[in-house]
Order: structure tokens, then C-alpha cells, then sequence
């Protein structure tokens, strides 16, 4: 579903801040796989996904999502096929209009916008039927703006948003970092579950490696803008959280000095 | 002060109401300083006034105002978005070269319209209208073009222009083309600012090459005095909003004139109005805080 290929990309090139984000890194996903990505800071997991989402071209390389090939897509044309949530519950959601506008905008996402009257009746209890199924109580307030709701209610909002018109690929980028660890938790169980009903394929970063190992079917680590491990099935299943130290100091031949992967 | 400076205020500030609905669309809804209003509502006086003196239809050269100001708003927006110029200076760029091109479409420093057929002019002569055509006309065009920029903010491509101003980062990540959103809105914007200026120029019977200098400023006074007083909670009532806060700042402008001030100090005038609400605590707290867009964009 989707395929990498080699991709280079430094920041601030032939400056003092030049900084090789990604370094020829490569990584295949088939299609209804829930990858976890983990790595010591400024490894260069979200350069990985803010390359594959568009929000910058790749110096070098090859990405392509099913059979597109979208290395020279600007990113709103990729937005028909890749979906995104962000660590900030800010940013998912315009909050100064309602809940059912955020939500029609993202059930357009990828789709030619037209001179019609935004959200039918129809959809809205549409709309409604979907945000009961959070067990938020939203589906009582449509008409709410944004700008009212907690960031865990923002940030449950944004996922359903990313699933409401079906991704081939949705991409999560610590989404679930800046919440309280109860609110977490929900906000994590809603993605297992809304994975798994849609079989979404999904990349999904975190610092938390018990969530690393327990959600999804496979695990990537990289330091350095590569992989420097690629976990699958037996050898997943029998990984503990120490090993998963130990196996990162040896494949990178350093010391982890991030106290943020430490702590998690 | 009496009915008669009251009903000419009354008229003008609807007039003026059509610009302001212009200032809204960018300022609030797409969240972008346009100072291009300047130089485009000078724009629709000049073109209307060079068109209707030379013996063309005034409606038409009305609506030619209006083709003109989407353009020098087009123009704007594409030198922010293509050439990356940051909003401000886009503005005063198109604003400056506004200046000579509305020299040129005049072809002198002003036009006088005396007794020459303007649409003001054609409603008069309609029953009843002698006396109240340019208020029931002005009032009339307002409330249309007030009520279709509703209905277009509350469309696909509308939500997206205000989703454009609130959060970009989002509207792109679902697949719009926030360059194109930011076009359309200046381009609509400049069209009702040059639009309210052919409607200004054929009320006072001349278009003047310096018409339009501090508009933008009396439109974004208009804007703030509306909001305040009226409230945003929904797009319609923030559009009622901005068109009686366009008539509210007229009467305060007549009542200044009242007081013995000269016109001149007007424009020293409406800045004080707009430093003192920008500087209010109260009145800040309830102008910026109150749509969460601008509290959630310093957190983006
Ligand atoms: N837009 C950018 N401009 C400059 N440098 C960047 C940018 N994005 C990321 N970087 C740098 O690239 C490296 C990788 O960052 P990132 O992908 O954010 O790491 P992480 O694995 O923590 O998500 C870091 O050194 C970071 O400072
Ligand atoms: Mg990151």
C-alpha cells in the first residue's frame, strides 16, 4: 500500500543548521498494516511522515501510495489518499467553526469542493450516528464550535475526522503525546478499534514502547533518519520492552540518552 | 441633528457597509490584512465615474467596478501566494501601483458626475424614490450582497475559505488549495470594496483620485464597532454585525463633524476609535478571544 524508496532529505542545506533528516531510509507497508515507530528524538520520525503527507518535496527517492506514484505531489493533492492526526489536538481542527463543518471539510477530503450548500441533512445525522459511537456525548453538540471542546475531545474528533472518507494511509505523529494518560488510553483504544473495522493501513508514532509492542501488527525503530530495526510477527510477539533497549544500542552503537524514551 | 444630515449619514453608511463586508471577508474570515481596500475602492470610483462620464450605463459601469476590484484583489492575492510576499506588503504593492492606474483610468486628479445619469439617479425617477432612491438602493444592495456572502460562507468552497483563515495547516491536510481559497477571498473582498466605490462616487457626483485613502482603516473601525456591539456567535449575525456597525460609525463620524470638528481631522479620528478598541482589554477580549481562532493560532 504504501512504498518508500531510498528517500534522502536535508534541512537548511549549505547552512551551519544543515541537518540530514531522513538517510536513504526505505520501508514497505502492506496494505491493512498498523506499524508503530519508535526512535530517540530528532530521529527523524516525523520528517518520515511530513515526507509522505507532503509537507515539504524529498531531495531524493521514491514514494508511492497504492499504485500512485506521489513523489511530486504538492499535499493537498495527497490528501485524497493519506489522512493525518498531529501531536497538538490543535491542529486537526479549525476551532472557531462547529464540529459538523470540521466534520464536513474532512468528509471532502481529496474531493472538489463546490458551490453548494456544505452539509446536508442527511449527513449531519450521519455525522451524528458516527460521533455517538465516540461515547463522548459530541453527538449532542453539532453545532458547537471547535474551540469548546478538551483536547482529548479535539484530538478523538480529529481521528474520526481522518477516517470519515477512508485513507489508504493514515498517519499519526504522537498523537496521543499531549494528553492526559486516562485520555490517552481512550483516544488509543478508539484508533485500535477504528483500524481494525476500516483494516487501515497505519503508521503510527509514539514514545511509549509498551504501546510500541502492544498496538498494531509490526514495529520500526530509527535513529539517524534510518531503520535500524523492523520487527514482525514471532520476533515481535517475544520482544520485551528491555530488549528493545538492548537491541537499539546495539543496532546504533550508541546510548540512549533520551530521558523521554527512558520514562516511557 | 437633523433628519436630513441623519438620512445622508444613514446613507452612507450603508454604502460604506458594502466595503466593510469586503474588509470582514479578509480581515476576520480569511484572517489577512488587505490593505489593497485603499487603492480598489478608489478603483470602482474611477472606473464607474470615467465610464458613466463618458455616456455609458451606469449600472454597467457599476459592475465593471466591481470586475475591476476582483482583479487588483486577484492580484494581491497572487503576489502573496505565488511570489510569497508576505500579506502587508502584497497589499501596499498593489495599493501603490493602484494609485497610478487609477490616474490613468481617470485620466485627471477627479471626475465630476454633475447631472450626469448615474444608477442613483435612474431610481429616483421611480415612484416614490425621489427622496429616499439612494437610501432604499444602498439598502437594498447591502442586504443582497450581504446575504449571498452568507450563503457562500456556508457552501463547500466557503467553509473551506474560512477553514483557510482558522486553520491552514488543517484545510490543506484535507486537500485544499489554501492558495486558491486566499485568491478567491481578497478577489471577492476588492470586488465589494470597488463596487461600494462606485456607489460612493455617483452619491457625492465625483470620483477623486484620493477617495479611498484611509477606507481601510474606517472599515476595520466598522468591523470592530459592529462586532462589539452585535456579537459573532454565527456568520449571519457577525455579517448584520459589520453592516450596522458601518451605519453605527458614520452617525459617530457626523456626530464628531457636529461637534465643530474639521473633516480633515477624520481620519485622526477613526484611529483613535481603532487604537481604542484594539488597546481595550474588555473590548480585545471579546474581539480576539471570543472565535478560539486566534487563540488556537499562537499555538500552531
Ligand atoms: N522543518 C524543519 N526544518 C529544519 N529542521 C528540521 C525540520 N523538521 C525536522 N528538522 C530536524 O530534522 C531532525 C529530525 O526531526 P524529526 O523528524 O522531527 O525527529 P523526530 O524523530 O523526533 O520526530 C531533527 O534534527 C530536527 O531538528
Ligand atoms: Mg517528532
Amino acid at each position: 500500500m504504501l512504498s518508500v524508496r531510498k528517500i534522502l532529505k536535508t534541512f537548511n542545506k549549505g547552512t551551519i543548521n544543515e541537518k540530514q533528516a531522513l538517510n536513504g531510509i526505505s520501508l514497505q507497508l502492506a496494505a491493512g498494516d498498523f506499524v508503530t515507530v519508535i526512535g530517540s528524538n530528532g530521529a527523524g520520525k516525523s520528517t518520515l511522515l511530513n515526507s509522505i503527507a507532503g509537507d515539504f518535496l524529498i531531495d531524493q527517492g521514491e514514494i508511492r501510495i497504492a499504485s500512485y506514484e506521489i513523489t511530486g505531489w504538492p499535499q493537498y493533492k495527497r490528501a485524497s489518499l493519506v489522512s493525518r492526526v498531529f501531536q497538538d489536538p490543535m491542529r486537526g481542527t479549525a476551532a472557531s467553526m462547529t464540529i459538523e463543518e470540521n466534520m464536513v471539510m474532512a468528509l471532502r477530503r481529496g474531493q472538489s469542493r463546490r458551490l453548494r450548500r456544505a452539509i446536508s441533512v442527511k449527513e449531519r445525522e450521519y455525522f451524528r450516528g458516527e460521533l455517538r459511537k465516540l461515547g463522548l456525548g459530541l453527538e449532542d453538540r453539532l453545532t458547537n464550535k471547535v474551540s469548546l471542546l478538551s483536547g482529548g475531545q479535539r484530538q478523538a474528533l480529529t481521528l474520526l475526522m481522518a477516517t470519515l472518507r477512508e485513507p489508504k494511509l493514515i498517519l499519526l505523529d504522537e498523537h496521543t503525546a499531549a494528553l492526559d494518560p486516562k485520555t490517552a488510553e481512550k483516544v488509543l483504544d478508539l484508533t485500535c478499534r477504528v483500524a481494525a473495522e476500516n483494516r487501515l493501513t497505519t503508521l503510527m508514532i509514539t514514545h511509549n514502547l509498551d504501546h510500541a509492542l502492544s498496538v498494531g501488527n509490526r514495529t520500526i525503530m530509527m535513529h539517524e533518519g534510518r531503520i535500524i530495526l523492523d520487527l514482525r510477527e514471532g520476533e515481535r510477539a517475544n520482544m520485551t520492552i528491555n530488549r528493545l533497549f538492548e537491541m537499539f544500542e546495539k543496532a546504533s552503537g550508541s546510548h540512549i540518552h533520551n530521558d523521554r524514551m527512558i520514562l516511557a | 441633528m437633523s433628519w436630513q444630515v441623519f438620512s445622508g449619514t444613514l446613507e452612507q453608511g450603508l454604502m460604506y457597509a458594502i466595503m466593510v463586508l469586503g474588509v470582514y471577508l479578509t480581515f476576520r474570515v480569511l484572517d489577512y490584512a488587505d490593505l489593497t481596500v485603499d487603492g480598489s475602492f478608489t478603483l470602482g470610483a474611477a472606473i464607474a465615474a470615467r465610464l458613466i462620464f463618458s455616456g455609458q450605463n451606469p449600472w454597467l459601469a457599476s459592475g465593471l467596478a466591481f470586475l475591476g476590484g476582483l482583479l487588483a484583489g486577484a492580484f494581491t492575492g497572487v503576489l502573496h501566494t505565488k511570489f510569497k510576499i508576505t500579506p502587508l506588503l502584497s497589499g501596499i504593492l498593489t495599493m501603490t501601483a493602484l494609485y497610478s492606474v487609477n490616474l490613468r483610468i481617470m485620466g485627471r486628479p477627479n471626475i465630476p458626475l454633475l447631472r450626469l445619469r448615474t444608477i442613483f439617479s435612474d431610481v429616483a425617477q421611480l415612484p416614490f424614490m425621489e427622496r429616499y432612491g439612494v437610501l432604499v438602493l444602498s439598502l437594498i444592495t447591502v442586504l443582497i450582497l450581504g446575504h449571498f456572502l452568507y450563503l457562500f460562507l456556508e457552501t463547500e468552497i466557503g467553509i473551506a475559505l474560512r477553514a483557510t483563515g482558522d486553520n491552514e495547516v488543517m484545510i490543506r491536510s484535507q486537500g485544499v488549495n489554501t492558495d486558491r481559497m486566499k485568491i478567491l477571498g481578497l478577489s471577492l473582498s476588492n470586488g465589494m470594496v470597488a463596487f461600494a466605490g462606485s456607489y460612493v462616487a455617483q452619491n457625492q457626483q465625483f470620483a477623486d483620485a484620493s477617495m479611498g485613502i484611509g477606507m481601510i482603516i474606517a472599515g476595520l473601525a466598522s468591523v470592530i464597532i459592529g462586532e462589539v456591539l452585535i456579537g459573532t456567535t454565527t456568520i449571519r449575525r457577525t455579517i448584520l454585525a459589520v453592516i450596522f456597525g458601518a451605519v453605527v460609525y458614520r452617525v459617530i463620524i457626523a456626530l464628531v463633524l457636529q461637534l465643530g470638528l474639521a473633516p480633515t481631522d477624520l481620519k485622526l479620528v477613526t484611529s483613535i476609535i481603532v487604537i481604542i478598541a484594539l488597546t481595550s482589554p474588555g473590548i480585545k477580549k471579546r474581539i480576539f478571544t471570543r472565535s478560539g481562532s486566534r487563540v488556537g493560532k499562537e499555538e500552531n
